[in-house]
C-alpha cells in the first residue's frame, strides 16, 4: 500500500486551542513532542506543524474514520540533526504491521501563520 | 437533561466555536459547507462539548462511538480509503442526520468528517449523556 496526504494548519488557531483548553496540548500531543515545541521561541509554529503532521499522515493511511485512533497514536520525532521522523503508537502501529507498511515519510514547513505537513506511505 | 436543553446547548457551542450568530446553527447545516468549519474547529467543538456536558469525546467518537466496540471489523468497513457497500450501509444508518445521497459509492473514510452537520453533534451529545447517565448508547 501506498499513499500521500497533506495538510495545512493555522498557527493562531493552535495558540488559541491551547490557550482556551487546557487539555489540548495533553490530547493531542506526546509529553515528547511538547516538551521539544517548549524550548523552541516560536512553539506554536512547532506545534502546528505537527498538528498537520498528524493530519496528513491519517490521510495518507486513509484512516481518518476509526473510532480507535487517538491523536497521541501519530507522533513527530526529531534525529539528531532535527530532521522529522514519525512513530506510531496504539491503533496506528497496528495498522502500520497489518498493512506492512516499511516507513511513513514525513516533510514540514512552517511560517508564522501557517504550519504545513506532507506524509508519504511507504510499502 | 431534556433534548431541547441539549440542543440548545450544542447550538451555542457550536456558534462560539466558529464565531457565528447561533441563529445561523440549525441542526440540519452542514459544518464545513454551510458554516464554513475547518477540522480544527471540530476539536474545538468537541473540546466544549465536553466541558458544557462532562463527558468524554474520542478522537473519532464524532461520527460513532460504537463502530469500534461492535465487533465489526475495520476492513469490513473500508477498502484501500475507500468505504465498503457494508460500510456504507453501516454508516447510513449510524448518522440518519445525513442525507443518503450524500455517501455515494466510492466514498472515501477520510472524508467523513464533510458529512457532519450541527444534528450529529446534537446525536453525539445526547448519545455521550445517555451512556453516562447509565441508560446505554
Amino acid at each position: 500500500m501506498n499513499g500521500i496526504g497533506i495538510d495545512i494548519t493555522e498557527v493562531k488557531r493552535i495558540q488559541e486551542l491551547s490557550r482556551r483548553h487546557k487539555e489540548f496540548l495533553s490530547r493531542v500531543y506526546t509529553p515528547r513532542e511538547i516538551e521539544f515545541c517548549a524550548k523552541k521561541k516560536n512553539k506554536y509554529q512547532h506545534l502546528a506543524a505537527r498538528f498537520a503532521a498528524k493530519e496528513s499522515v491519517l490521510k495518507a493511511l486513509g484512516t481518518g474514520w476509526s473510532g480507535r485512533i487517538g491523536w497521541t497514536d501519530v507522533e513527530v520525532v526529531n534525529d539528531r540533526w532535527g530532521r522529522p521522523g514519525v512513530n506510531t503508537h496504539g491503533r496506528v502501529k497496528e495498522i502500520v504491521k497489518e498493512r506492512r507498511i516499511k516507513k511513513i515519510l514525513i516533510s514540514l514547513s512552517h511560517c508564522r501563520d501557517y504550519a504545513v505537513a506532507c506524509a508519504q506511505i511507504v510499502s | 437533561m431534556d433534548d431541547k436543553k441539549i440542543c440548545e446547548k450544542v447550538r451555542m457551542c457550536i456558534a462560539q466555536a466558529l464565531g457565528i450568530d447561533v441563529e445561523e446553527v440549525v441542526p440540519d447545516a452542514i459544518l464545513f459547507d454551510d458554516l464554513g468549519a475547518e477540522s480544527l474547529d471540530l476539536l474545538d467543538i468537541v473540546f466544549r462539548l465536553e466541558k458544557t456536558f462532562g463527558i468524554q469525546i474520542p478522537r473519532g467518537g464524532i461520527q460513532s462511538s460504537v463502530l469500534a466496540s461492535e465487533g465489526v471489523k475495520e476492513e469490513d468497513l473500508v477498502k484501500d480509503g475507500i468505504l465498503t457497500p457494508f460500510g456504507r450501509e453501516r454508516l447510513k444508518k449510524e448518522m440518519p442526520e445525513v442525507n443518503p445521497a450524500r455517501i455515494p459509492e466510492g466514498f472515501r473514510a477520510e472524508d467523513v468528517a464533510t458529512l457532519f452537520t450541527v444534528q450529529t453533534f446534537i446525536n453525539l451529545a445526547k448519545r455521550h449523556l445517555a451512556a453516562k447517565e447509565g441508560k446505554g448508547a
